[in-house]
């Protein structure tokens, strides 16, 4: 009977100091946070060490094998900074006790030297891993010192981890004095700082420690208070051992009952235990699967998004083709407007050339068929004459006769040129002129007519000037100028040919006349550019206004400038500047 | 002084007696009247041409052309020319354009045109520009002649007939056996275009023909050329003396 209470509670203590160890884990966190940051800023100050700052982030991140490695590569390294190093031996140290690796923690943990900030943690850290080791005379050696610590140093240990562990160690020894001298501190400071988990255990602890004594008087009060105080958290496993502890107690009390009922509540909180692991691990497998089904989600997603950039890109795609179509076809509709202007322009332009022609057609054929029938009538008189041997009257009608056949053939001329000017299939081409000789021989040939009509003549040019002309048409160019001055000169009156050079590109030739002259609207009319002929205003004077576009034309094709300084009776001006140096193009 | 000699190359009598007429009255010589192509070519070799005038269309043909690019085949033949035409027909020009140097004259033409285009065509012939129509000068050299215009028409002097020339600023007076008369030319002109194996300068203002020379009397620095003229010597030409030996 006594051997089977014995093993529970054997049971139970190893129970309970399965959970110590986790406690002491637990407890510790708010503790090792102010080392965390002691950690921290010893690392930044470091900073410029790349291992050893990588090896305290990951000792920081918790990530041991990164963390052994980094400090082991700056142990490695030449840097003799002893805070560094026992540092370092310190990340070692806890790594490998983390990793359960316990005989290179110890040697890590020896390798630091007393001088470090934190030996006292050091001296834990061996202590725990002797008590691991169930090495307990060793864990007392090094976790006894640790009670008496400046209070600023508990800030980095829990005081109640030392005791409880002090206690364990003196428990499993046999030592039950001390133990219970150990663990009524732990309560102590327990049940000051109201630190209910710790307080379970440490009441668990105790309990034990009385009950392995057969001392179930004093046993029993602090396994109740353990269960008492464990209805008020929600730890399942602090729940399920104080129950257990309790139905052992109740067991040995022969108290079947009750002993039944704490089973029975043991059973729950192990379920519920199981129960938590149970929903954590549905949990967890729900979590895997929503995971699972949100990254097919989000592989869908890509899908369709892939799927929808696909279709956008054709999209834009057919819509830039459409664009550019659209834009072509505008282009060429503009394209088609532009041509249908011109030609309807060109139609236009076409239409008054035709009208002109057809005007000029009747203009020409009237003036031709008087000459023709003046010539006629003039034929037979002079054969009358003939006839009566009238010779006296022959002379001045003959004369007569060839002043018409003139002015005919100077109009046929005209009109022949004209034709030639229109359709370009003339010789043009310009070359150095001399002005001089050229108004020579073109005034030869009006010099018996001038003389005739009482006109005087002046060519006044110097033989030097030189304009850039082509020949032909510039001497129809002066024949029209010519037969024009005299045809509005009278008796008396006189016919001027000079120059005047403007500047050093054009060369003014200028025919004057004191010859009836002309009205401002006149000369505006003969400089338009227009090819529409002006109705006759004198009839008397054979015209048609031809000779004088005639000139306009060739002026321009000779890149010259036309212009007139007239005055209704007093004379004319017709001013031909042509360039005296030879254009490019 | 001899008239200038031309050959007239016309298929139409009426214009070709218009133009013989309008030449005559202007002391032109004219040599023969061709009508065909090869008539033209006979005529030109056998008379002593100074200058032709071809009509371009000769019965219908442009041969005018063809005879003009024969004649320069050769340029040791050639003479000027000035062609007739009564077309302005742009492909004709632009073949006859090629026969350089190229005057022409559009019919009808009055007796100024037909002139002026002979000067015009014996100017642009020798590469002599403004010899006769600016007023600076009045002569054309050729290696045979002496072109001069006197008024309206033109003379010629054959130049191995110059005894000596006597420079008097502008002018020149140019003493032949028979005559003496005034020519505008500068100096420097007729020295680079006279034979200088034939005419030699031995004065400042005399060049004389070596050929012409009777006697030298350098102690009065005197030479007597044919005909009893007398130039003058000056000390810085007497190189010439050199030269004259290497004659005899």
């Amino acid at each position: 009977m006594h051997s089977y209470i014995e093993n529970v509670i054997k049971i139970s203590i190893l129970l309970a100091l399965i959970l110590s160890v986790n406690f002491l884990n637990s407890q510790e966190n708010s503790k090792t946070d102010l080392l965390s940051v002691e950690i921290k800023n010893t690392a930044i100050h470091y900073k410029s060490y790349n291992n050893f700052y990588k090896s305290a982030s990951f000792f920081l991140e918790e990530k041991w094998d990164s963390t052994l490695v980094y400090a082991m590569r700056h142990i490695n390294t030449s840097i003799n900074d002893s805070i560094m190093l026992n540092y370092a031996h310190y990340f070692r140290g806890f790594g490998f006790e983390q990793k359960k690796v316990f005989d290179q923690a110890q040697k890590e943990f020896n390798l630091i030297s007393s001088e470090f900030e934190f030996y006292f943690l050091v001296k834990k850290r061996l202590g725990v891993i002797a008590l691991e080791k169930n090495e307990f005379k060793n864990a007392i050696s090094y976790l006894e010192p640790l009670t008496k610590l400046k209070d600023s140093q508990y800030a980095y240990l829990s005081k109640s981890s030392i005791f409880q562990n002090l206690g364990l160690c003196y428990n499993h020894l046999g030592e039950f004095q001390k133990a219970e001298a150990y663990l009524v501190m732990n309560v102590k400071v327990n049940e000051k700082r109201k630190d209910t988990l710790n307080l379970i255990t440490a009441y668990g602890s105790i309990a034990n420690l009385y009950y392995e004594q057969y001392k179930d008087d004093l046993a029993i009060p602090y396994f109740e208070k353990a269960y008492q105080l464990s209805k008020s958290i929600k730890n399942f496993e602090a729940k399920r051992i104080t129950t257990i502890n309790m139905a052992v107690v109740e067991e040995n009390r022969k108290d079947y009952v009750k002993a039944l009922k704490y089973r029975k509540e043991y059973e729950q909180w192990k379920d519920s235990l199981n129960d938590q692991n149970k929903i954590y691990e549905v949990a967890q497998i729900e979590k895997e699967f929503a995971v699972k089904q949100k990254q097919q989600e989000v592989n869908l997603l890509q899908v369709e998004n892939r799927a929808k950039i696909k279709e956008r890109n054709g999209l834009l795609y057919s819509a830039l083709t459409l664009l550019i179509l659209l834009g072509l076809t505008f282009y060429f509709y503009k394209e088609k407007i532009k041509t249908n202007k011109l030609i309807v322009s060109q139609k236009e332009k076409l239409d008054e050339l035709n009208a002109t022609k057809d005007k000029l057609f009747s203009i020409v054929s009237h003036d031709l068929r008087s000459s023709v029938n003046a010539l006629k009538v003039s034929n037979g008189k002079l054969l009358e004459n003939l006839e009566e041997k009238n010779l006296e009257a022959l002379d001045g009608m003959l004369q007569n006769n060839s002043a018409i056949v003139n002015g005919a053939y100077n109009l046929l001329d005209n009109l022949l040129h004209w034709a030639l000017l229109q359709t370009k299939q003339s010789y043009f081409e310009i070359d150095s002129i001399r002005l001089y000789f050229i108004i020579e021989q073109m005034a030869y040939n009006y010099k018996p007519l001038m003389q005739e009509k009482g006109i005087r003549f002046e060519n006044t040019i110097l033989k030097k000037d030189i304009v850039w002309a082509d020949q032909e048409s510039l001497k129809i160019i002066l024949r029209n100028l010519l037969d024009n001055a005299i045809k509005f000169s009278e008796n008396g009156d006189f016919i001027k040919v000079y120059s005047e050079s403007k500047n050093d590109r054009y060369c003014n030739l200028i025919v004057e006349d004191s010859g009836l002259g002309m009205t401002k609207q006149k000369q505006e009319e003969l400089l338009k550019d227009t090819t529409v002929l002006s109705k006759k205003e004198n009839e008397d004077i054979i015209g048609t206004g031809l000779g004088l576009q005639l000139c306009k034309s060739m002026i321009k094709k000779n890149k010259g400038i036309f212009s007139i300084d007239s005055e209704l009776g007093k004379g004319t001006k017709m001013i031909v500047s042509l360039p005296k140096i030879a254009l490019n193009g | 002084m001899d008239n200038v000699n031309v050959l007239i190359v016309e298929d139409t009598p009426e214009e070709s007696n218009a133009l013989i007429k309008t030449l005559k009255s202007n002391n032109y010589n004219i040599v023969e009247v061709a009508t065909t192509f090869k008539d033209a070519l006979q005529a030109f070799y056998r008379n002593k041409v100074d200058i032709v005038v071809i009509d371009i269309f000769l019965n219908g043909n442009p041969d005018g052309i063809s005879f003009a690019e024969t004649i320069s085949l050769n340029p040791k033949d050639s003479k000027p020319f000035v062609f007739l035409t009564s077309s302005t027909d742009r492909n004709i020009f632009e073949r006859a354009k090629l026969t350089q140097p190229f005057s022409y004259l559009m019919k009808p033409f009055n007796e100024l045109e037909i002139l002026y285009a002979l000067e015009m065509a014996l100017e642009k012939f020798y590469a002599q520009a403004d010899a006769f129509l600016g007023d600076e000068e009045n002569t054309i050299i050729s290696d045979e002649y002496l072109f001069i215009k006197k008024g309206k028409s033109l003379k010629k002097v054959l130049i191995t007939d110059i005894i000596y020339i006597e420079v008097e600023e502008k002018y020149c007076n140019i003493i032949t056996e028979n005559e003496k008369f005034v020519i505008l030319i500068s100096l420097t002109k007729i020295l680079k275009l006279l034979d200088p194996s034939v005419f030699s300068r031995t004065h400042r203002n005399y060049i004389v023909n070596m050929l012409k020379i009777v006697e030298i009397v350098p102690t009065d620095n005197l030479i007597i050329l044919s005909g009893n003229h007398k130039a003058v010597l000056s000390d810085t030409y007497k190189d010439i003396l050199k030269k004259l030996r290497t004659l005899k």
